[in-house]
């Protein structure tokens, strides 16, 4: 059974033989974990069964002295935060779109790397990744205060500017379906630490009808719907279900119930995620990172939950915390990594227990 | 107090700008207490805005255009405020910590104080601990609120607090903090005066602080 085998079944509600998982680091994250595995590819090292193809967050521009510009024009102040980054212009300064133009959608650089990377790691699960793809980006090209306020001042710009997003997101949609993929997976942040950013009715009103057109593209294709938002959003999950949600990260264990929502969700909802990135692994003990493991993983036993830390990992987290989770995982009974059977094969060694 | 007052904090829980506007200028030519206008006028709005909020009526687009709406009052009213010799009952310090960027939530913070009668003086964002000290040093604030939304920038509360400490300002401010991934526990840790999880009881707290 291949890992991406294991991610079907789980998506469908069914016991995997061992829990399923995929993490991803922060850069400086990343520093830590190459320090310590040396000259290997970070990828294989981890084992994930996900495989993130074409660009979350899109193409950048390297305007110098930290600075980029995104290809929807919007220029990142990465001083502080390397990975994403900070908006430093205003490219909508009016409520109207007049005058600007959004990007090409099919930008060969986001399909170009689809089949190679198939090729080499042709047994994960296929997810092609759309970062920023509603209200994230509307704010990032209108700013954050403005488009709260546009949902008062400005409604019928609102929803000609997530209409505008939405055509941008279905073409490079439908273009990235005509490859072997098995799922889409969008990311839009909602929430708070309590609560939505915009409150229940103003979702309802300006972003769902707007999902349900998105997701409606990836299912009529028969592929999956995942979704990153971070933040208190669970009250939203039977909402996101009926537009055919299939996977639901980060999962953060701060801000909503996991062990009672994966019990309550299982074979209509698949959680990815679910360690403390706000407590445990910035500030636990190797031993508290393992126990908050164990638990999650025995809980994802029975299937609907792929093993993650709620968020990307920060820099801030001891490498010995990162190396505990990771043993964890990919020491469960049942898993056996096929890529390293494949390579001891090949080389006539002893296959990896 | 004409029936024009309670009408203002009406029109502020609306985030109704220009009707605040106009029954502010209409208060004031009618001879309305100036005092009596911010009190039970803009505040009292603003106050009704924070409960709202805290029931989960309300959230953040609701919270911007009533503090607009106070803010366009209060430029107004202020000329009034400055000739009855109104004073704001406390001046306040805000600002994110060194090494983080975000700002809605502080920004938040500063309207919901405002909102209560307070001065703010905004530092902005990625506020070094020398720069807090500086300011702190400078006079006239009776607190200060720090705010961070990462774990990788939320020592530098415990930073800040510990500069003030060493530059002797520690007893003559007091300081509370928020942000993401800030709890009760932490700021008791780290010895601040108290903890709010969202900006209205942020603003209710502070007041409580320096202007019980």
């Amino acid at each position: 059974m291949t890992k991406r085998d294991v991610i079907h079944l789980v998506l469908e509600g069914e016991r995997p033989l061992y829990v399923p998982w995929s993490f991803s680091f922060t850069e400086d994250a990343k520093d830590k974990l190459r320090a310590h595995y040396g000259d290997v590819d970070l990828e294989k090292a981890l084992q994930n069964h996900l495989l993130p193809l074409g660009s979350d967050i899109g193409f950048f521009e390297d305007l110098g002295d930290h600075r980029v510009r995104d290809v929807f024009g919007v220029v990142w102040d990465r001083t502080v935060n390397r990975d994403i980054g900070f908006v430093e212009n205003q490219i909508l300064r009016e409520p109207s779109l007049s005058g600007y133009s959004f990007p090409d959608p099919l930008d060969r650089r986001f399909f170009e790397s689809i089949p190679s990377r198939i090729e080499e790691h042709g047994d994960r699960f296929r997810v092609f990744q759309l970062g920023f793809s509603l209200f994230e980006r509307a704010w990032t090209l209108r700013g954050m205060e403005n488009l709260l306020m546009d949902f008062y001042d400005n409604p019928r710009f609102v929803h000609e500017l997530f209409e505008a997003i939405a055509a941008y997101n279905v073409a490079q949609v439908r273009e990235a379906l005509k490859y072997e993929i098995d799922a889409v997976y969008f990311g839009d942040d909602w929430g708070q630490q309590h609560g939505l950013l915009m409150g229940p009715r103003l979702w309802r009103k300006f972003i769902y009808p707007v999902l349900g057109m998105m997701y409606g593209t990836v299912h009529e294709a028969g592929k999956y719907v995942f979704i990153h938002s971070c933040g208190d959003v669970d009250e939203l999950f039977d909402d996101l279900i009926a537009i055919g949600l299939n996977c639901f990260n980060p999962f953060q264990p701060e801000v909503m119930d996991v062990a009672s929502l994966l019990e309550r969700y299982r074979g209509q909802l698949t959680f990815h995620g679910g360690l403390s990135t706000q407590k445990t692994l910035p500030y636990g003990s190797v031993d508290d990172v393992r126990r908050e493991t164990r638990d999650l993983l025995a809980l994802g036993s029975k299937g609907g939950y792929i093993f993650s830390p709620a968020h990307a990992v920060e820099g801030d987290v001891p490498l010995e915390n990162m190396l505990a989770f990771i043993t964890l995982a990919q020491s469960q009974p049942g898993y056996v990594d096929q890529a390293s059977v494949s390579a001891a094969v090949a080389n006539d060694e002893e296959i990896p227990r | 107090m004409s029936e024009r007052v309670p009408a203002i904090a009406a029109a502020v829980v609306e985030g109704d700008t220009s009707t605040v506007k106009v029954l502010v200028q209409e208060a004031l030519d009618g001879q309305d207490d100036p005092a009596g206008v911010l009190n039970e006028g803009l505040i009292a709005g603003m106050r009704e805005v924070g409960r709202l909020f805290e029931e989960g009526e309300y959230f953040v687009p609701e919270m911007l255009v009533a503090a607009r709406a106070m803010k366009e009052g209060l430029t107004i009213l202020r000329p009034a405020l400055v000739s009855a010799d109104v004073k704001p009952v406390g001046k306040v310090l805000i600002g994110t910590v060194k090494g983080d960027l975000h700002d809605i939530g502080k920004n938040l913070v500063g309207m919901m104080l405002e909102g209560s009668g307070l001065e703010v003086e905004d530092l902005g964002t990625d506020v070094s601990p020398e720069r807090f000290v500086e300011a702190v040093r400078s006079g006239g604030a009776g607190l200060l609120g720090l705010s961070a939304l990462l774990t990788t920038t939320m020592p530098y509360i415990r930073t800040t607090i510990e500069a003030l400490d060493e530059a002797g300002l520690r007893d003559g401010i007091k300081v509370i903090v928020g942000g993401a991934p800030v709890t009760e526990a932490f700021a008791r840790e780290i010895s601040a005066d108290g903890y709010a999880p969202d900006a209205s009881r942020a603003a209710a707290l502070a007041r409580s602080l320096i202007a019980p």
